[in-house]
């Protein structure tokens, strides 16, 4: 293996790494805003993946797909902390074992 | 060939950040003469002929003063607030053209630090870092004042964002590129015979609402509700003193030059000067670096007229109350600008047919 | 060179990620979501994508952060109590290790050409042509989408009554 590796397998390492990083904390972490911010990470992994593709085979569909990601992501937030709000606004937390109240 | 290109772009780049720096103490001074002006009282005149070294004392002043920190900050954020907030305002300078490009040695360099193919996207992006310096100092300082000002601003920044960048977004239509640069060059000559061919006369609307949205980004008074004084104590500054509270107020006259030198370069064609071309001005001065030195004067001269107008505003328009800022941005300006973009494309659309 | 710069920027942005992840405090969550989203911008523009590292940039550390960071201080957040191990907590971990190893196999298995790639600049002309050609319909259907969701939020956060001596809108 010749050093330094190239960028197509860095661009793979990061993207894995921050996915299961993203899905650690969303698994784990008791905070909304930071489960919010998880998915981010996990979105912005897959973002990474896609330029890196997009941008090794010269295919330009890559690049919109992630302007898509993007604009969906962007939404999710925004609609995500709007329920945050909201929820803290009614039980006075954030912690997401208060908010089983919330299943079926 | 390669390491003397590397050196005259270094050369280059710190005179142009050093030339930017030197906005701050001339703005001091200008900034407390004009507003003396405005309210018809002498302002500042004591240090040095007609007070023109006060901005040496002040800074002097503010370098000696010993940095405190409040006891009940969060020490790691309440550093690094100022800057988080220097730092976009210094890199934003890197897209703003001065001139065409200079000889040296028989080479051309562009005067520019940086020719950014996407120019105006970068200038959007960084610009809108600046927010996080205000944010994390006035959470950081753990006072009820700076907090609000910091909540203040980021929803005022961020609304006025949009009008912002759908104004940009229809020059860019409007000029057919990302590039600050190529706009500029787009702009040369004349229009109609009468008017100089700038950006102004092409998108009046988008220029205003560039113009507003200018004054809610930098903080300045119409909208500086982030750091209004007479509710706020100080804003998001409150805690902040000695060169700390003086890296924020570097940064505040830093945004102006830079959004005046994007506007000069989005409306008021870069460094055209009006009626005359770049070619007939190289054949009366014969030199292209005369030329080169020409068109900086020239951007610097337009610069210098937009910060001028900044102190004129702020000493003349009262502060608006939040939720009307509120309302201008979202009622107002938004619907104009999502107008003004169409308006452009149809505008466009109907040139290319026709 | 470009290879190290983008190893550097590789560690930077994984470093940055696993911070959001392991502060207790959101802000600092917050603070380092933006540093990984930095990286990240960097990387895009260490692969020629110069268009995707600025809306990087502008969106998310410019406008998605802000939302976050404005969220925490706004309910001024004290820690959240974190749950101590348990067996879901176990489970969860494991669950995502197990992810990670499984993915990460396969990226190191496949055969990717590890050679230095010819770097394109990106063509935003032909984005933007296929954007509004071949691509017109999602586009539309995205800006549909966004409209649905302004609405949505401004149904989610409304308060419900109108507050005394509020101002009525």
């Amino acid at each position: 293996m010749n050093f330094p590796l190239s960028m197509t397998y860095w661009s793979h390492f990061v993207s894995v790494a921050m996915f299961a990083l993203g899905l650690l904390g969303f698994l784990l972490r008791k905070n909304t805003i930071v489960v919010l911010m998880c998915i981010e990470l996990m979105l912005n992994a897959v973002n990474l993946l896609l330029i890196e593709t997009s941008m090794r085979t010269n295919t330009p569909e890559g690049i919109i797909l992630v302007v898509f990601v993007v604009t969906v992501a962007a939404a999710e937030v925004a609609v995500g902390l709007g329920i945050v709000l909201n929820l803290y606004r009614m039980k006075g937390t954030v912690n997401l074992d208060h908010f089983k109240s919330l299943q079926g | 060939m390669e390491a003397m290109d590397l050196i005259v772009t270094a050369v280059k780049t710190a005179i142009i950040y050093l030339g930017m720096v030197q906005v701050v103490p001339i703005m001091l001074i200008v900034e407390r003469r004009g507003a003396a002006l405005i309210q018809d009282r002498p302002g500042p005149n004591r240090v040095g002929p007609f007070g023109l070294f006060q901005p040496i004392a002040d800074v002097i002043k503010m370098m000696m003063k010993e940095v405190t920190i409040p006891r009940q900050v969060n020490k790691a954020l309440y550093l690094l607030g100022p800057f988080l907030v220097l730092f976009p305002a210094s890199l934003v300078i890197a897209a703003i053209p001065f001139g065409d490009f200079f000889t040296l040695f028989d080479r051309n360099y562009v005067l520019q630090v940086a020719n950014i193919d996407v120019g105006i996207l970068y200038v959007l992006a960084i610009g809108s870092l600046g927010i996080y310096g205000i944010l994390f100092g006035g959470w950081a300082s753990n006072n009820k004042f700076s907090l609000i000002g910091a909540m203040r601003s980021s929803s005022q920044i961020i609304s006025y964002e949009i009008p912002l960048g759908l104004a940009a977004c229809s020059a860019v239509v409007w000029y057919g590129s990302f590039s600050l640069r190529e706009m500029v060059s787009i702009q040369e000559g004349t229009l109609l015979g009468v008017l100089p061919n700038w950006g102004i006369f092409y998108q009046p609307l988008g220029f205003l609402l560039f113009f507003i949205a200018a004054f809610a980004e930098t903080n300045r008074l119409p909208f500086d509700l982030p750091e209004s004084e007479a509710e706020l104590v100080a804003g998001f500054h409150t805690e902040y003193g000695a060169m700390d509270f003086g890296t924020f107020f570097m940064a505040e006259y830093m945004n102006m030059a830079t959004m005046s030198g994007l506007m000069v370069s989005m409306y008021f064609g870069g460094w055209h000067l009006p009626w005359i071309s770049d070619a007939t001005l190289l054949q009366w001065l014969g030199s292209r670096n005369l030329l080169a030195a020409l068109q900086v004067l020239t951007v610097i001269v337009k610069i210098a007229v937009f910060m001028l107008i900044f102190v004129w505003v702020r000493w003349t328009i009262p502060r608006f109350r939040f939720d009307q800022l509120m309302r201008l941005a979202w009622k107002n300006l938004i619907p104009l600008g999502l107008f003004n973009l169409v308006l452009t494309a149809l505008i466009l659309y109907f040139k290319g047919a026709a | 060179m470009r290879e190290t710069l983008f190893m550097v920027f590789s560690l930077f942005t994984i470093a940055a990620a696993s911070g959001v992840v392991l502060s207790r405090n959101p802000v600092y969550s917050a603070f380092s979501l933006i540093l990984s989203f930095f990286g990240l911008s960097g990387l895009y523009l260490l692969w020629g994508s110069t268009f995707m590292a600025m809306i990087q940039i502008l969106i998310y550390t410019g406008a998605i952060v802000v939302l976050f960071v404005f969220v925490v201080m706004l309910l001024n957040l004290q820690t959240v109590r974190e749950n101590s191990p348990n067996l879901l907590f176990l489970v969860g971990a494991a669950a995502a290790v197990w992810l990670f190893s499984l993915m990460i196999l396969r990226v190191l298995t496949r055969a990717i050409p590890n050679k230095a790639v010819e770097i394109p600049t990106d063509q935003l002309r032909a984005i933007s042509k296929l954007l509004f050609t071949r691509y017109l319909w999602p586009f539309e259907v995205l800006s549909l989408f966004l409209l649905v969701m302004i609405v949505a939020i401004f149904a989610i956060t409304r308060t419900q009554e109108i507050p005394q001596g509020g101002e009525k809108k």
